[in-house]
């Protein structure tokens, strides 16, 4: 327990009082932080959508959302970088629009493999596709 | 970048929205509601990007994925496989063990990032670019007195969008070209993946029986 004491005074003094007016102002006006937060659980729950699921179309869906949580990103850091007013403010929106091109290759791509996959083996179930595992 | 009023209201309700839709895009058995789900998101993530001034991008979003990609999905879920569903089998998550480990330190991670690492960060960059902030907000001010009002008086037109395409044809120009190629080869590639054993033999005008 008493090793423990360190990491509970830790949190004792994460959550105090002062915390908790600036958690309920931060709800009031939401900062670039809360667009960070929102796009790292969008993120985590593409990551976990990509390992659990089975059916290939939705590991492909699952990587769009993961592609997405990327563009809330950039797109938070170049509204940062105007109210800074450094740098080129614009840049991250110029690479969200390329993110948003690869993405599109990519479906196309990917879409076109399980085409080919699904006329040659059936299936589109990735437990049933192990042809080059060994 | 600090929204108020009603911008801090909208932006609960497509950041929830954002976030649940992209919980039952991952975990509907459904192939079709996955796809539907995922629609939803996006246009909640694109009413995020309006929020922060990119109603460029948010457009870009709703044309290309909502209105290409998602119904490119849509289109193959159809072909390949209609009401098949991840029903009857084992289930997804079939070992309490490992689930039980996984669940556990993925919240650590999560909690950790999310109430811990990202807002302090925030905290710090914001200590560090103080007096750039606020020089800023002032010269933004001023820029946005000189603009245009909209229609309906209430707000002034921007030229984000303007700023966004010299951006891209100036700063990012070489990177356009490249993307231009990219899509050229994906087209091509697609088409090649997706032709028949027929079409492929009539192509290269030869025996169907030498292919299979």
């Amino acid at each position: 327990m008493s090793q423990l004491s360190p990491i509970f005074l830790f949190f004792l003094q994460e959550t105090s009082g002062d915390r908790l007016s600036t958690a309920i102002e931060g709800v009031k006006h939401p900062d670039l932080s809360k667009f960070l937060v929102i796009a790292a659980i969008l993120f985590i729950i593409g990551v976990a959508g990509v390992l659990t699921r089975r059916n290939l179309l939705v590991i492909f869906m699952s990587i769009e959302l993961i592609l997405n949580a990327a563009n809330l990103n950039f797109i938070a850091f170049s509204r940062y970088w105007q109210d800074v007013g450094g740098g080129n403010p614009l840049a991250g929106q110029v690479f969200t629009v390329f993110i948003i091109v690869v993405a599109a290759a990519e479906a196309a791509i990917g879409l076109g493999i399980v085409i080919a996959l699904y006329r040659n083996r059936e299936t589109i179930w990735i437990d049933e596709i192990d042809l080059m595992k060994w | 970048m600090i929204l108020s009023g009603w911008e801090s209201v909208f932006f609960w309700i497509f950041a929830i929205a954002a976030i649940l839709a992209g919980l039952l895009t991952v975990m509907a058995r459904n192939a079709v509601h996955s796809a539907l789900f995922l629609i939803s998101s996006l246009v909640s993530v694109a009413a995020l990007f309006i929020l922060l001034g990119a109603e460029f991008i948010a457009g870009v979003q709703i044309l290309v994925y909502v209105g290409g990609v998602m119904v490119l999905f849509l289109f193959v879920i159809m072909l390949v496989n209609v009401g098949a569903e991840e029903e009857g089998r084992s289930p997804i998550f079939n070992r309490p063990p490992q689930v039980i480990a996984a669940l556990v330190f993925l919240s650590l991670l999560a909690g950790v990032l999310v109430i811990y690492a990202i807002p302090n960060g925030y905290l710090g960059l914001k200590e560090r670019d103080k007096t750039q902030l606020q020089q800023a907000a002032a010269a933004q001010d001023a820029r946005e007195q000189g603009l245009q009002p909209g229609a309906t008086g209430v707000s002034r037109i921007t030229t984000e969008t303007e700023r966004v395409g010299t951006s891209l044809y100036t700063y990012a120009s070489l990177p356009f070209e490249i993307a231009s190629l990219l899509l050229l080869v994906a087209i091509i590639g697609s088409v090649m993946l997706a032709r028949t054993l027929k079409q492929e033999a009539a192509a290269d005008d030869i025996d169907r029986d030498m292919l299979e």
